[in-house]
């Protein structure tokens, strides 16, 4: 048995001894599905009797497994602290183990990053294709300083490719020494190591750490709140030989440092706090505090903000198993954003802006989903 | 249940109510395999329901009943499921009707202070609904964010609100009920106080699903006060805190809820380093109420030396007092809880018996620090956690240790179960507390709304006499 499995093992038992369910009050599947056995109470109850021997692992075992965020969002609820997503993390690993075979939902996205690095079947070179009109931006080994990791989604996804952009041109404002890895970067590996596919995160891991590491940068920042906490938490000792910074840490300290400032906005937004940059790695305080720094813009907080913002419905291959589920918890979450009477929803996850911007199109909503940097660009006083 | 049975009964519920509103798989059946409640140990996988459905409306309920009727199947009404008491275990199959589904709320009538809802709204979501309407449901528990209104009315849950708003079950304005027949029965007019006909709501306060299966309440709710406070107070020990709680009580100062116990965190409360006991005293109303109140119990405070937390500190502290119910048996690691109801003259003589005697005797263990806890005021539920005994006959002498205690609660003239209703532990032990008449009134009002015995079955009412 290997340490994963002893610790999710470990959790399910604490789990199955309490019982108490507290976990299903705002989990966003939960609250979609309304079955107990759809909660990190459910989930720890079938963990303990497939590796108990009890139940034999089928495709309703198979559905409650990947019926999971992976948010967290329950550990607000338990007061043990219960480290529930990542047991279900480890009980799809597990499964995977044991044979059973991936959703079929998630067999394009697994084929896409084992052929082309990325899970949007997208050629490698299509990486580079938001960045065509930058020149000289590819990263230099031993030279370049700071890595601006772009990460699939805001590479290839046209609709976010305002993002990278975005950011470029701040880093460009503040004239910062950094590079690109355009065609050369593959998938932190996020998605697979979440649905349970350890082999193949292995995988990407490895060529994109020794990528990385070949630049010899010391910084990294990336925009994406999932590969922050991928690179950040799931490659071992990476974080320790180089500087690992969301987008938003970067810019909270351009703020400070007053090397970027912003003209008056006059409006309200609310903050929406992706699971991967909230609670898996608790930043909270760097995007609050860049919004402050904008003169005349009004920051209103949604009933379930910070440690209890309630998850978009975007995460750990959700939305590409049970897109109708996602698209219901980003509209509860849409919901409560409109609730606040804000203008705009900020974020900072690309994943967060799809699913959110999704609900709101769908839902003609009026509030606008827009993600940070991008929000930002428009603000930016210019250098003289 | 043969297979073809099963297969037959799976096409009618699915008819009845569609595919993904049944469930009969053992992945998905795990959860209903028992609630909080500690069955014997090695039963844990035992006890699975043949099916569980999740009804959304009276008439689906009514259909499953009809179903469950003509075949005779035993029907497990759930709500949330915090059960301690094993009254959701599934002893003999069946099918378990999860209500959880069942959270619309069907009105809102703030003229007359009263809502009207589905079973399977939690009291959490009830809460935040009124909110919105400038309406207070006055009900809140540690289980608050699952227990549902259905749940809580069949087990006469508690509310820590208890002293000014009562809880639940003085709550309950009427009842729309499934009877065992597939009969639809309203318990009577939306109205707090009748004095005609039978007030039928109170047969099913507690029922524990045992009558018929709850499917709409109207509850009467409260305009959401201006004003509430704490007073929160450390004492040297539990005796310090609980001669404050007396005092209260004799004081008849309003208050909407009091507790005093021995516990852990006390430094994380700013409490000084030798209390390890306090009372918190809650307070509702209009800002004077609330002002005047306080200031009178805070001379209580002083008249038995006990030390005032800081008022921010008690403030948090009451926001987050519920919160320390999710996953308490968890962090903790406790096993039980003792939740009698003992008149205040006998306390301490009921927790030495039970400390000094019985738990040593069967080889429960207290949980260092939580031994004593009292819920001030009418209520008066005398708790405590414990682990259960180890090692040899260590399920049968947890049940006798039970059983002891529950023979010790009556002697005293008080109650076994003060809010976890009866279950199946406690199935045996209320012939304790009721008479033969009282035991055959019940079982005669069980025989005429469920005379095939399918409401949950082997609950609530021991099936024989008490052995003389």
């Amino acid at each position: 048995m290997n340490s994963g499995t002893a610790a999710m093992l470990e959790t399910a038992e604490a789990c199955a001894k309490c019982r108490c369910g507290c976990c299903k009050d705002q989990c966003p599947m939960y609250s979609e599905i309304v079955e107990e056995s759809i909660s990190p109470k459910g989930r720890n109850l079938l963990i303990r009797a497939v590796c108990g021997g009890v139940v034999e692992p089928d495709e309703r075992t198979v559905r409650i497994a990947y019926s999971c965020l992976l948010c967290r969002r329950d550990e607000y609820d338990c007061s043990a602290k219960l480290k529930n997503a990542e047991a279900a993390e480890a009980f799809r690993e597990y499964l995977v183990d044991k044979g059973i075979p991936p959703l079929k939902e998630h067999e394009p996205l697994i084929k896409s990053l084992e052929n082309y690095g990325n899970p949007w079947q997208e050629s490698r070179a299509a990486r580079k294709r938001w960045a065509r009109e930058l020149k000289g931006r590819k990263a230099i080994p031993g030279k370049t300083k700071v890595l601006f990791y772009v990460g699939c989604t805001f590479a290839l996804d046209r609709s976010l490719q305002d993002t990278p952009k975005a950011l470029v041109r701040l880093m460009e404002h503040v004239n910062e020494d950094f590079g690109l890895m355009l065609e050369d970067e593959v998938c932190c590996g996020s998605t697979v190591k979440r649905i349970g596919q350890r082999a193949l995160f292995e995988r990407l891991r490895e060529e994109n750490e020794t990528k990385i590491r070949g630049l010899g940068v010391e910084t990294i920042v990336t925009a994406c709140a999932g590969c922050y906490k991928t690179l950040k938490q799931d490659y071992p000792g990476l974080g320790e030989d180089v500087e690992i910074l969301h987008s938003t840490e970067y810019m909270s300290r351009l703020v400070r440092s007053g090397k970027i400032k912003f003209r008056n906005a006059k409006m309200a937004v609310t903050y929406h706090d992706p699971c991967h940059l909230g609670r898996h790695a608790e930043v909270y305080d760097a995007p609050r505090a860049i919004l402050r720094a904008v003169p005349g813009l009004k920051l209103i907080e949604m009933r379930n903000s910070r440690e209890k913002a309630r998850c978009c419905g975007g995460g750990a291959g959700v939305k590409t198993a049970y897109p109708e589920l996602s698209g219901k918890a980003a509209l509860r979450r849409l919901k409560e954003a409109e609730r606040t009477g804000a203008d705009a929803i900020v974020t900072t996850c690309p994943f967060c802006v799809q699913t959110l911007g999704a609900a709101a199109e769908a839902n003609s909503s009026k509030i606008r989903v827009i993600e940070l940097s991008v929000f930002l660009d428009e603000l930016v006083i210019p250098t003289s | 249940m043969n297979e073809s049975d099963h297969e037959e009964l799976r096409r009618e519920l699915v008819s009845l109510l569609g595919e993904f509103k049944v469930l009969w798989n053992k992945s998905d059946l795990l959860p209903y395999t028992k609630d909080t409640y500690r069955i014997r140990f090695e039963d844990d996988h035992r006890y699975f329901p043949d099916f569980a459905v999740l009804p959304e409306t009276t008439q689906e309920v009514q259909g499953i009943v009809g179903i469950a009727a003509r075949r005779k199947i035993p029907l497990i009404p759930k709500g949330g499921g915090s059960n301690r008491t094993g009254m959701l275990v599934p002893i003999h199959g069946g099918i378990l009707v999860d209500t959880i589904k069942m959270k619309r709320v069907v009105e809102v009538d703030k003229p007359n202070l009263c809502v009207t809802v589905q079973p399977g709204i939690t009291l959490k979501e009830l809460a935040d609904c009124l909110e919105d309407y400038g309406l207070w449901l006055t009900q809140e528990q540690g289980s608050l964010k699952i227990a549902t209104v259905g749940g809580a009315i069949s087990t006469s849950g508690f509310s820590r609100f208890h002293q000014k708003y009562g809880v639940i079950a003085d709550r309950v304005m009427s009842l729309e009920v499934v009877l065992a027949d597939g009969s639809v029965l309203r318990t009577g007019p939306k109205v707090l106080y009748t004095s005609t006909g039978y007030r039928l709501h109170q047969l099913f306060i507690a029922a524990e699903g045992t009558l018929g299966i709850i499917t709409e309440a109207t509850l009467r709710v409260e305009p959401l006060p201006e004003a509430r406070d704490v007073v929160l107070a450390f004492y040297d020990d539990f005796w310090g805190a609980n001669d404050a709680a007396q005092r209260l009580m004799a004081s008849g100062v309003v208050f909407s809820g009091a507790e005093a116990y021995e516990g852990h965190g006390m430094d994380k409360l700013g409490a000084p380093e030798d209390k390890t006991s306090l009372i918190y005293v809650i307070f509702h109303g209009t800002r004077g109420e609330v002002e005047a109140e306080s200031a009178f119990v805070k001379k209580i405070v002083e008249g038995t030396h006990g030390v005032l937390a800081k008022h921010d500190v008690a403030m948090t502290f009451l926001d987050t007092y519920t919160e320390q119910w999710c996953g308490a048996r968890a962090l903790t690691g406790f096993e039980d809880v003792i939740t009698t109801y003992v008149p205040m003259e006998r306390m301490k003589e009921f927790y030495d018996k039970l400390w000094n005697e019985i738990a040593p005797k069967y080889g429960l263990e207290p949980l260092p620090g939580e031994k004593y806890g009292l819920d001030v005021g009418r209520y008066r539920m005398v708790g405590g956690r414990y682990w259960l005994p180890k090692g040899e006959r260590a399920w049968e002498r947890y049940q006798e240790a039970v059983r002891e205690i529950s023979v010790l609660a009556t002697s005293f003239g008080g109650s076994i179960q003060s809010c976890h209703g009866v279950g199946i532990q406690h199935r045996e032990n209320i012939t304790l507390e009721y008479s033969d008449v009282a035991l055959d009134t019940m079982r005669n009002i069980k025989k005429v709304l469920d005379p095939d015995n399918i409401m949950n079955p082997g609950k609530k009412i021991p099936s024989k006499k008490r052995v003389p």
